[in-house]
């Protein structure tokens, strides 16, 4: 009789199997079927975190939209339209534009034709009517002048007030005022926007382990029992962690595909981008992602809230 | 023989009330004695102090040759996995079987334990307390008696050294309660320490088992078994 082979699992090896089969049952598992069981009492967590979050997807959507705008308003800044006169010869605007090319404060030079000037008017929301109404072309032909700094705008606006080319009533973009005016407002933007997500990111975090906490004081009984048959506090703990994290990942799911699906038609409407159009930058993507960041903020919220709310559970004997 | 239960000048006061005062005393594993004394005497804080939801003020209190009274926060699980607890409001968890709620206690203290494993202790252990068919039950669905019976089944299910257990007969008639401290009788000749708070002196008197008298905190009169005489904390003040 050959010799006989006994199969049976290598012990330590089972060991650690039933460990992993342990954590995902306890942990994982029980804590999903817990969290179904127990969804009535966490309905008031669930909804009022839903509803921050989507204040925070639209909050955050239109900082976004401002931050494009202000980063827009600032490149052109630095762009200097020369305005031609309508009778202006094309001998005096090619001299124009040697002579700026020239000029070691210019990056480039580019011409818009009047004809041009009129498409792109007519691309600009609030413009687009007014420009295909007039009966005649209103817009001038210009130099477009990108300068190397924002602050030689002026001085190269001084350089070609008196070139013949120049159109006489409105000779270039420049506006005195305006630099300083757009940096004030970037100032504001960003000490209001700050000042607006830390007090936000406090009462969020606030309302929601308030409101998780009620959820877990309502289950203190199984908290003190697993506690007092000696359970280790990341076995209690980790359950309500992940029931938390499924909370805030639920409130983020439906934050962020109502946000989703409102920036996504805000996009859209109309069968043109006109949220795009006022904010360039500003896709249907955008939106997409700013779903996805609110739902992986709801997780991160519910677990952390959860482990707020579970703090004073979970208070170490005193002494 | 070494005791599995050692107290040495226990004292814990909250604020300025003093719960236990220089309580001393040992237990030795296999031996059953019943704590006893009026409401307010401090069996409760003597049982909380032993599986360390409460640290002694001054004292030491040793549980299996683990110092209770100096131990970490970190460690204070392991040693309440080296002691059973039996309650008076027997602390089941409503949504689970009696079997599930024994098993959940022996796979939540110790990863390592399968299903399989823990299944077949808990269900000696329900057999042992006479409740091997109702492992499919809900707690609701079954008696105060046969409750504390499952309680006591979760307690011993990790064959623990020390079996602890405050007024388990508080929500039992007589008879149920006699039957419930046979059980405890029976764990102890099994070779576990068994220790039980109440104020049930009939059952204490039948028993004839060693008996501590605590009296506003302090530990009055310790009688060996057999020699129980008149109970009642009156005389003993």
């Amino acid at each position: 009789m050959g010799p006989v082979v006994l199969k049976a699992p290598f012990p330590r090896r089972a060991v650690y199997l039933t460990v992993v089969r342990n954590v995902l049952h306890h942990l994982f598992f029980g804590a999903a079927l817990s969290w179904i069981r127990n969804l009535a009492g966490t309905a008031p967590a669930l909804i009022s975190m839903t509803l921050l979050l989507i204040l925070a997807g639209v909050v955050g959507l239109g900082g976004f939209a401002l931050h494009l705008l202000a980063d827009r308003e600032s490149a052109d800044a630095a762009v200097l339209h020369v305005y031609l006169s309508d009778d202006a010869s094309s001998t005096d605007v090619d001299a124009l534009r040697l002579k700026l090319s020239a000029d070691s404060r210019v990056r480039s030079v580019s011409y818009t034709s009047k004809a041009d000037a009129l498409k792109k008017a007519q691309n600009r929301p609030g413009l687009g009517d007014l420009a295909s109404g007039a009966g005649s072309n209103p817009f001038p032909a210009s130099l477009d002048v990108k300068l190397k700094r924002v602050e030689d705008v002026s001085g190269v606006a001084d350089s070609v007030s008196k070139e013949k080319a120049i159109d006489p009533v409105q000779p270039t973009s420049y506006d005195p005022g305006a630099y300083g005016r757009l940096q004030k407002a970037l100032t504001y933007l960003a000490v209001g926007g700050g000042a607006f997500l830390a007090i936000f990111g406090l009462v969020a975090v606030l309302v929601t382990s308030n409101s998780i906490q009620s959820a877990i004081h309502a289950r203190r009984e199984e908290i003190s029992i697993m506690g007092l048959v000696g359970a280790p506090n990341w076995m209690i703990r980790g359950p309500f962690l992940f029931e938390g994290a499924l909370t805030g990942g639920l409130a983020g799911l439906i934050a962020g595909l109502l946000v989703s699906i409102g920036a996504g038609v805000g996009a859209t409407v109309g069968g043109s981008n006109r949220l795009g159009a006022l904010v360039p930058g500003f896709t249907v993507s955008t939106g997409v992602a700013a779903g996805l960041i609110l739902l992986l903020v709801g997780i991160l919220l519910g677990a952390a809230a959860s482990l707020i709310g579970l703090r004073r559970h979970l208070m170490a004997p005193e002494g | 023989m070494t005791a599995i239960l050692e107290l040495s000048g226990v004292t814990r006061a909250f604020g300025e009330r003093t719960a236990v005062e220089d309580v001393s005393l040992s237990l030795l594993p296999g031996e059953l004695a019943f704590l006893i004394g009026p409401s307010g005497a401090g069996k409760t804080t003597l049982l909380r102090l032993i599986n360390r939801e409460l640290p002694p003020t001054h004292g030491e209190v040793w549980v299996d040759g683990i110092p209770a009274h100096r131990i970490k926060p970190g460690r204070i699980p392991a040693l309440r996995r080296r002691v059973g607890v039996v309650f008076q409001d027997f602390k089941l968890l409503p949504r689970l079987t009696v079997l599930e709620n024994i098993v959940f206690a022996l796979q939540v203290t110790d990863l390592k334990v399968s299903d399989k494993q823990a299944r077949d202790r808990a269900l000696d252990a329900l057999e042992a307390v006479g409740l091997g068919d109702r492992g499919g039950d809900y707690p609701a669905e079954l008696s105060g008696g046969q409750q504390q019976r499952v309680s006591i089944a979760r307690a011993i299910a990790r064959q623990p050294g020390l079996v602890i257990a405050d007024e388990p007969t508080g929500n039992l008639d007589l008879d149920t309660g006699v039957s419930i401290i046979d059980l405890f009788a029976d764990i102890a000749r099994f070779g576990a320490g068994v220790l039980v708070a109440t104020h049930n002196l009939q059952i204490v008197r039948r028993r004839q088992q060693r008996t501590l008298t605590l009296v506003n905190g302090r530990l009055v009169r310790d009688e060996p078994a057999g020699r129980v005489g008149k109970l009642g904390w009156a005389q003993s003040s």
